[in-house]
């Protein structure tokens, strides 16, 4: 079956001009103006509160996930810290969460391999990573991660060893996850900066281990 | 009779675990739009208007083929609609004026209109 959001994430992955010089705001969009106008006609909230939010979620991407996971990899005590209490340990490293979640890490060890699913939306950690891939908001990975994640990875190109477990946890509107990935080997002597470089938001989700010459592009 | 057994035991979100398509790793950036109503979702959620479990029942209660057919911000904004409905706190009439309000304002400012529209097109 054909995802009909699939023509949605087709049709609009290039750069979009503003609206009001490219065309006219279709239907959806004019819907939100216009609930957000009454919202704030009535006092419910506040007129610049919406721009604000998008000021935070523009602040909000891998890079923070990545910083946190490279600390985790080089300061046990941290790492401890982090897998008792994820948001507790994140706020210590100045991240904020701007909402009500409670964030659970999750260590990949020789072992163990994690994998993050929300099934039943799109629920994900968003203070740390920013907001989720269109992939993971859509059916197939939906669907599939729980029930056959190793044909998911390698759909990803992971090909995960038959004696170590996979785990697949799945997210709700309360608690998030968060993949702590395997540091890669050979890098012992790698600075915090140039670990933190290594890790990708798909290492996070699960999806893919860190490697090394795989080096993310954080904005 | 099994099929629709399925339909009381399988809302439309409840999706884990079924057959499904190979992954594209499809993304794409937010039209504005969509990023204004991602945030109008956190800032509904912080005033307690609507939080993230009415939200995702809201999007459940547009029913299947709505939410096969809706992108994803779309079933979003059309949930908070029907969801604000429901609690009273917008009608279905304030919205449609609104929204012809919206689109004339868009129209003046644009020198646009529904003539305009059609000359763009010839």
């Amino acid at each position: 079956m054909t995802q009909p959001n699939d023509r949605h994430d087709e049709a609009h992955d290039h750069a979009h001009e503003e609206i009001g010089r490219s065309g006219r705001p279709g239907y959806y969009d004019i819907m939100e103006t216009a609930v957000r106008e009454l919202l704030v006609e009535r006092q419910l909230i506040g007129a610049d509160e919406i721009r604000r939010q998008i000021e935070l979620l523009d602040s909000r991407n891998p890079a923070l996930g990545a910083k946190v996971v490279a600390r985790a990899w080089v300061d046990a005590a941290f790492r401890a810290r982090l897998l008792a209490d994820g948001r507790k340990a994140c706020e210590e490293l100045g991240i904020s969460f701007y909402d009500d979640t409670q964030l659970i890490v999750l260590e990949n060890t020789d072992k163990l391999h994690n994998l993050i699913v929300c099934t039943l939306c799109s629920c994900y950690p968003r203070p740390v990573l920013g907001l989720p891939p269109d992939w993971y908001k859509l059916k197939p990975y939906r669907s599939r991660a729980v029930s056959e994640p190793r044909a998911v990875l390698a759909e990803f190109g992971t090909v995960i060893p038959e004696d170590v477990e996979i785990r697949v946890s799945d997210s709700t509107a309360m608690v998030r996850y968060l993949v702590l990935p395997k540091r890669p080997d050979g890098t012992d002597d790698y600075s915090e900066e140039q670990l933190a470089a290594l890790v990708t938001r798909d290492t996070m989700i699960g999806v893919v281990p860190a490697r090394v010459g795989q080096e993310a592009v954080q904005p | 009779m099994t099929e629709t057994q399925d339909l009381v035991k399988r809302l439309p979100n409840d999706i884990g675990g079924l057959p499904a398509e190979p992954i594209r790793q499809v993304d794409h950036a937010l039209e504005p739009w969509e990023k204004r109503c991602h945030a109008l979702a956190d800032v509904l959620d912080y005033h307690k208007i609507i939080n993230t479990e009415e939200k995702r029942c809201g999007v459940e209660a547009l029913g299947a083929e709505m939410i096969g057919k809706l992108t994803y911000y779309e079933r979003w904004i059309v949930a908070f609609a029907n969801i604000l409905f429901r609690k009273g706190i917008l009608t279905p009439e304030a919205l449609a004026r609104k929204m012809a309000e919206v689109e004339a304002r868009w129209d003046a400012e644009n020198g646009g209109g529904k003539e305009g529209a059609a000359h763009r097109q010839d």
